[in-house]
Order: structure tokens, then C-alpha cells, then sequence
């Protein structure tokens, strides 16, 4: 009765809804059933031969070691991504967040401009940037001396993880950075004035007096740069298509290929495909979760500190 | 990407369209001018709107002038969606689902003709042709299949192309592998002779030009080179459909651990350890490798006949000469297989669910007479050739063009297809799944130095192939098609000749 009640007493707000359910629904609930239902299929996506195999596509994903060393280069990407863009962009954040320095709005929007551009745009460009036929990266590496041959970035398997993580850390350097400086402005200008009377500056500054008020910040900054770190499947595509012999294939690659990309005149395994997705899926929604709760303990820190 | 033919003409395609129509005019005798539409065979409904998907290319160029033309002429709207492959491979297969599909398509690169007319994606075009007995005699023998393109006695996939060619014959700058004193148009290069032009041209290029390039991320560039250098060294394998890629059809055997597929790996390994291959060259796709050629940045390339007409129209001052791929060092050089029947990607179908049949009977019709053969000659050349010979002799081509289709009739010969003898086996191909690290993969793996052990790999490489083709058979058995891998064996093949009709 209670439900019934609600539910008419607001029954304009929730017929609000309804154009946003229906469209979620569409775009994000069904997709989401469906890989779950085709993750328990043997299929290949374009006929009608659909053979129902359980579990069978997981039991079968988890003793693929192709689809492990995919698993393996995400959680590599991650790592490599990761920490590199926090600490690099914390470093740019407490330099552009002086209000002295010159120029600090023009930095600040020439280090955001990569975040604005398309990615695939960014990862042909960055082909040429680094290719070892006239490209201009090998081109001064070869001026300077440092090396003798042109670098075959993309080209070969112990280079190009490497040189993706440096395009991708250099793409979303930006936003990152906009975090930090989100962040710093919570740091209340009476704390410096009380650092500075204490003559207390530059790295002490900021590693015993800024960074601990921060930090709850860096958990949520930390899971929301993890999960994009595992969207990468673009960039990829662009940049390398998932190769040199896998070198590069985490694991939307993986997915996509098993899905559309079969060659020899092999069926695609929309099934199998599925079923890693699913599994991916669960994997990015455990740090979704992680990332909510981090947030929600950030917040209430704050504000506990606010009280304080 | 979406093109309505009735769009104005590119300056191109107008260039072309009138190129070819006034020397078509110059030939007496010959079918007259390119691409007049010819009267009706069925009656069209006025305003109608007929959809087309086809891989495009050098295709394009010939149907958006066709269509124009034609859409013009009958009254009615043509749409014609050139698409990449990996494209169609989605957009056929949904379209069919939806009930929105073309009303003539080309299938998805995994799905054969036998597979989509199980699923009931297409439908006979019998009726749409009058006296279509009559029409078929015109194609040369072979054309027409059971189990390829016609099923149950009607008659489903129209093959108005030949697959009479191969995707890795040489393309070479002339000057550049002058200099090194090779002369492939005289004489075919050996494999070493191969290599130490590459070697040469990179030497004298001296970082601004390289000996060898190829498109080494699109992976089938390294399976299509390596099964065709091996099988010029003797590896008598097929190379259309999984029942005969890479299988020796006189054992139904696998041939990738033979010596011939090893050495094919073993050269293009101490190519790039000679350092001849074009920097880069992991990552770079077919076209892209491709366009390199006429800039000069590469000596030689692995491709194939449709680089002929593209070049000679969009780079004409550059200077390059066709000729075989590598032959054996020694010893004779074995043919190139090719299954029966039209070019199996060429090959159109009209959709199920399709109301225009008569539009599509209309233009079929057209494209299986010796006009519109030679018309499609005239325009698309060398890189998919008609099915006609006679279109071939008469049509208007470039020397290039007529040297590497000679090239190809001598060099090419069609094998056994394991399919026109039992019909059942096309169960298999719809289930065969490839291992993970197939073919082509293992090539490129082992040429970029990821993999080293050549013979390891390629007996491994065999082992797992066989394991999936057995894999699909059971499956096939398993639903009820009666199917063995003796089907796969044809003791009285020799590959030198071609397997005609009688010899099933």
C-alpha cells in the first residue's frame, strides 16, 4: 500500500522518468542482459545456430592463455598508466595552482588540450610522431646521438606497451590535473599563511602539510583514472590494432577480435566473446563500487575535518 | 559513407568514364561505347529504390558510373554502399536480421554462399532472368556450381568476376631494382635473387628508400605471402576456403611444416635481418604500405593486380614494372591453386527479403553478357578481371594489365573443390574455427622476432589447425551432414593442370 501510495502521490516525477528508463533501458540494461544471456551460448553472432553451453565459454576463457596474457597487458597498462599520471599531474597541479605564476591559465589549458581531442585523431598522429620512417621523434633521438638506428616504436613487442602508455599518459594528463586542482582549492589559504609563518615551503610544504588534507581526494582520483585506464580500446585501435603478434592486445582487444575481427575465414565467437565482456564488465564494476565508496568516505572525511 | 548515385559525377570518375568511352570508340567492332545501358530485360517499377553493398575499390569506380547511369535511365533511385570488409561482416549480417538488408549483397568473408542459403539470407534469382539457361551458357565452364553457387537446382550467387589472379605477384620500382642489375620483367626473380635485390636497393637507398615493404599489420599480407611463395616452391596447397587452404588435396593433408612453407619464412626472416624491410613495416596496413610504392620510399612490394589500374590513373609518372612472385632458387615452379567458380568475394546475391528482384535480374543480366563484361574490364582492368576471356581479349587495358592477367594463365590453375563432390562439407566451413594463433599470426609472430622456432611453430601451427578441422567435422557430423576428411582427398589431382569437371 505504502508503494502504491508513493507511487501515485508522485506520479508526475515518475512519469519523468519514464523517457530516461526507457532509453537506459535500451542502451544500458538490455546490452547488458543480452551479453549475459549470449555469454551463455555458443554462437557466432550472424546465424541461428545458438547452442546453450552454461558455463561452458568461461570455463573455457579461463584456461585460454591468450585471453590471460590480454588480462595480463590491461592490468600492465593500468600500472604503467596509473601512477605515472597522478604523480606527474600532482607535480603540474601545485605549480599551476600559484596564482603568481604567469601564464598558469595558458599552461593549464595547453596540458588539457590533448583531453579535448579525439582519440582516434591523437593515436594516428602519434603513428607518425613515432614512426621509424622519417618520423620526428626518432628523427632527434637520431640528431642528438642517442641512438644509431631508428626505434621501431610500434612495431615491436618490447617497445610498444611502453610508448602506448606514454601517448595515453600524455593524452589524459589534463584531467587528471584538473582533479588535483579541484582538490587544492579546498586547501584553505590559511593553512599556507600558517606554513609560510612557520617557514615551511616547497616539497616539506607539500608532503606534511598539503597532501594529508588531500588525500581522501587521491583515493576517488586514483579508482576514477584506474577505470579509464582500462578503456583504452580506441587509442589501441588506432595506434597499433592490438599488434605486434599481441604485443599490444589487453583486453577490449581481445573481446573485439573474437567478436568481428576472425580471419581465415574462421566464424566469429560472439559467445566467447560475450562472456569475457561479462567478465571485464564485473571486474570494472568492482572498481566503479570501490570508487563510490572511496568517494563517500572522502567526502565524509572532509567534512569531518571541517568540523574539527 | 553512404552514396547516392545520383549525385553529380566525381571529375574523376568523369575523366575515367570518358577516357574509357573514347577508346572504346577507337576499337571498330567491339562493343561500342563503355557502359550504355542496354533496354530493360524485365519490366522496373518506376521510383523504385535499389540498394547495393559490395567491398568497393576499384569496383566503385565502375558501378557509381554504372548506377548513375542506370538509376538515369530507368527511373529509379540506386544506392550503392561500397563498404570495407570488416563493414560488411557487420552490416550484412544485421540488415539480414532486421529485415533492412540490401537487395544485393556481397556475404561476410566468414559466412559462404551455402551457409547464407541455409540461413535463408538470399534468394534465387532464376525467375528475374529469362531463359537464364541461356544467359549461364555464355559464362565459361565452371562458373556455375552446384554447392557454390546454385543449390537445389537454382541458381543463388552471380560470379561475374574471375578468381583467375593472385594478391602477391611482384610490383616494382623500375629504376630502383635497375640499379641493383635485376630485371624481373626478363626473367622472374628467384628468392635469393629476391632478397639481394631488397638487400641492394635498401643499400643504395641509404635511409631514404628500402629494398621490401608490405602491409605487416593487416595479418592476411603475411599468410598470402608465404602460402604463395611456398607454393610457387612446390607446396601444392589451395588457398580460397578453409576445406583448402594450406591442405596438400592429394593427401588432405596440412602443408604448413613443409620445407616449402618454412624456407617462405626463412627468406622474409633474413630479409629483415638484412635489414631490406621498410622501417615500420609491423604496423603498417595494406594501402598504407601500398602508397609508399609510387612515393618511392620502397623498392619492391608483395600485391596484387588491382595496385595496376590505381597507379597508372592516380601516379601516371610513376615508372613500374609487374612479374611473378619469387621462384624456387631451383627446380620447376609449382602452379597456384584455385578453387572453381567465380572470385568467391566478388560474388553478389540477391536478399530474401528483397521486392526488386526484377531491378537486380536486370543488372545481373548485364553484368553476365559480354557488353557488360567488357565494360567492367574496361574500367576495373586488371584487378578483378571478368569471368569472360573473350571480354579480357577485347577490352581496353594498359600493358601492364594485359601482362600480368597473361602472367596469371600461365601461373594459375584451378584445383578440386572438395565441395562440388559432396555438398555436406559446406557444414564444416560454418563451423570451423581457426585456432587463435592461426596462420597468420604465427607469420607475423615469427617475422617480427616474437616467435623463433620456425619449424617448432609451423608443426604446432599444424597440429592445431588439424585439431580444429577435425573439431569441425565432428561437428558437422554431429548434425547430420555425412562428412569425413577423406572428402579432402583427390588422388588423381595434378596440380599442373586443371581439375576440370570430369575428373570428380
Amino acid at each position: 500500500m505504502q508503494l502504491s501510495q508513493t507511487l501515485y502521490r508522485y506520479r508526475y516525477q515518475y512519469l519523468m522518468l519514464v523517457p530516461g528508463l526507457i532509453l537506459a533501458g535500451m542502451f544500458v540494461f538490455y546490452p547488458i542482459f543480452a551479453a549475459v544471456y549470449y555469454a551463455m551460448h555458443d554462437w557466432s553472432g550472424f546465424n541461428a545456430d545458438m547452442v546453450f553451453v552454461g558455463l561452458g565459454n568461461f570455463a573455457t576463457l579461463f584456461s585460454d592463455p591468450i585471453f590471460w596474457d590480454a588480462f595480463g597487458r590491461s592490468l600492465l597498462f593500468l600500472v604503467g598508466t596509473v601512477p605515472a599520471q597522478l604523480v606527474l599531474s600532482l607535480i603540474l597541479a601545485v605549480i599551476l595552482n600559484n596564482q603568481l605564476l604567469k601564464l598558469s591559465t595558458t599552461f593549464r589549458t595547453m596540458i588539457f588540450l590533448p583531453v579535448v581531442t579525439p582519440v582516434a585523431v591523437i593515436g594516428i598522429i602519434w603513428t607518425f610522431l613515432l614512426s621509424p620512417f622519417n618520423g620526428p621523434i626518432n628523427g632527434l633521438l637520431l640528431n642528438i646521438g642517442l641512438i644509431t638506428r631508428p626505434i621501431d616504436f610500434l612495431g615491436s613487442s618490447d617497445t610498444v606497451m611502453p610508448s602506448v602508455i606514454g601517448v595515453y599518459v600524455w593524452k589524459w594528463l589534463g584531467i587528471t590535473l584538473i582533479y588535483w586542482l579541484a582538490a587544492l582549492q579546498t586547501v584553505p589559504s590559511d593553512v599556507y599563511d600558517a606554513a609560510k609563518l612557520d617557514n615551511c615551503k616547497g616539497g616539506r610544504l607539500i608532503w606534511h602539510v598539503i597532501l594529508p588534507i588531500i588525500l581522501p581526494f587521491a583515493v576517488a582520483i586514483l579508482l576514477i583514472s584506474s577505470v579509464a585506464a582500462l578503456n583504452v580500446f580506441p587509442l589501441i585501435m588506432s595506434m597499433t590494432n592490438g599488434g605486434p603478434f599481441f604485443g599490444s592486445e589487453v583486453m577490449e582487444i581481445f573481446i573485439y577480435r573474437t567478436a568481428f575481427a576472425t580471419e581465415d575465414g574462421s566464424i566469429p565467437r560472439l559467445g566467447y566473446a560475450a562472456a569475457a565482456g561479462v567478465f571485464f564488465g564485473v571486474i570494472m564494476l568492482a572498481l566503479t563500487i570501490l570508487q563510490s565508496l572511496a568517494t563517500r568516505r572522502a567526502r565524509r572525511s572532509t567534512q569531518e575535518a571541517g568540523h574539527e | 559513407m553512404r552514396k547516392v548515385t545520383r549525385a553529380r559525377l566525381g571529375r574523376r570518375e568523369f575523366l575515367m568514364g570518358s577516357a574509357a568511352g573514347a577508346a572504346m570508340l577507337s576499337l571498330k567492332g567491339t562493343a561500342g561505347l563503355a557502359q550504355t545501358v542496354q533496354p530493360p530485360i524485365n519490366s522496373i517499377p518506376k521510383g523504385a529504390t535499389f540498394r547495393w553493398v559490395d567491398s568497393g575499390d576499384q569496383k566503385a569506380v565502375f558501378f557509381k558510373k554504372f548506377f548513375a547511369d542506370y538509376a538515369a535511365d530507368r527511373g529509379i533511385e540506386v544506392i550503392y554502399d561500397p563498404l570495407p570488409w570488416n563493414e560488411i561482416a557487420k552490416v550484412v549480417p544485421l540488415g539480414v536480421r532486421n529485415g533492412t538488408a540490401h537487395d544485393v549483397f556481397v556475404t561476410p568473408r566468414n559466412v559462404s554462399l551455402a551457409d547464407a542459403v541455409a540461413q535463408g539470407w538470399v534468394q534465387p534469382y532464376d525467375e528475374f532472368i529469362p531463359n537464364i539457361e541461356e544467359w549461364k551458357a555464355n559464362f565459361p565452364a565452371g562458373a556455375f556450381l552446384p554447392g557454390i553457387n546454385e543449390f537445389e537446382g537454382k541458381t543463388y550467387g552471380l560470379p561475374f568476376t574471375s578468381n583467375k589472379r593472385y594478391g602477391t605477384h611482384l610490383l616494382y620500382n623500375k629504376q630502383y631494382v635497375a640499379d641493383a642489375g635485376f630485371d624481373p620483367e626478363a626473367k622472374p626473380l628467384t628468392q635469393s635473387e629476391f632478397r639481394e635485390a631488397a638487400r641492394k636497393i635498401t643499400e643504395a637507398g641509404q635511409g631514404r628508400y628500402f629494398g621490401f615493404i608490405l602491409g605487416g599489420s593487416q595479418l592476411n599480407r603475411w599468410a598470402q605471402s608465404v602460402r604463395n611463395l611456398a607454393r610457387m616452391a612446390g607446396a601444392s596447397a589451395g588457398g580460397d576456403s578453409v576445406l583448402d587452404a594450406d591442405i596438400d588435396l592429394r593427401t588432405g593433408e596440412y602443408v604448413f611444416d613443409s620445407d616449402a612453407y618454412i624456407a617462405a619464412i626463412e627468406l622474409l626472416i633474413a630479409m629483415r635481418d638484412d635489414g631490406s624491410f621498410f622501417p615500420g613495416l609491423m604496423n603498417l596496413n595494406a594501402p598504407q604500405a601500398r602508397a609508399y610504392m609510387p612515393q618511392g620510399a620502397a623498392g619492391m612490394i608483395l600485391q596484387g593486380p588491382w595496385n595496376i589500374p590505381s597507379w597508372e590513373g592516380q601516379n601516371p609518372d610513376f615508372d613500374f614494372g609487374v612479374s611473378s612472385g619469387p621462384v624456387p632458387d631451383s627446380g620447376p615452379v609449382g602452379k597456384l591453386t584455385i578453387s572453381q567458380g567465380g572470385a568467391a568475394p566478388n560474388t553478389i546475391s540477391l536478399f530474401s527479403g528483397s521486392e526488386n528482384g526484377a531491378i537486380a535480374g536486370d543488372i545481373f543480366h548485364y553484368l553476365g553478357t559480354l557488353e557488360g563484361q567488357t565494360a567492367w574490364a574496361n574500367i576495373v582492368g586488371a584487378g578483378d578481371p571478368p569471368i569472360m576471356p573473350e571480354a579480357v581479349a577485347q577490352a581496353d587495358m594498359s600493358p601492364r594489365s594485359k601482362q600480368i592477367l597473361e602472367l596469371f594463365n600461365d601461373q594459375i590453375r584451378v584445383g578440386p573443390n572438395p565441395i562440388v563432390r559432396n555438398g555436406d562439407l559446406a557444414k564444416v566451413i560454418g563451423t570451423f574455427v581457426a585456432p587463435d594463433v592461426n596462420f597468420a599470426r604465427t607469420v607475423q609472430g615469427l617475422v617480427a622476432g616474437e616467435l623463433t622456432d620456425v619449424p617448432g611453430e609451423m608443426k604446432k601451427l599444424s597440429d592445431n589447425y588439424n585439431a580444429s578441422l577435425d573439431a569441425a567435422f565432428a561437428a558437422a557430423t554431429a548434425e547430420g551432414a555425412k562428412v569425413d576428411r577423406a572428402d579432402l582427398v583427390f588422388t588423381n589431382w595434378n596440380p599442373d593442370v586443371d581439375f576440370a569437371a570430369s575428373d570428380y
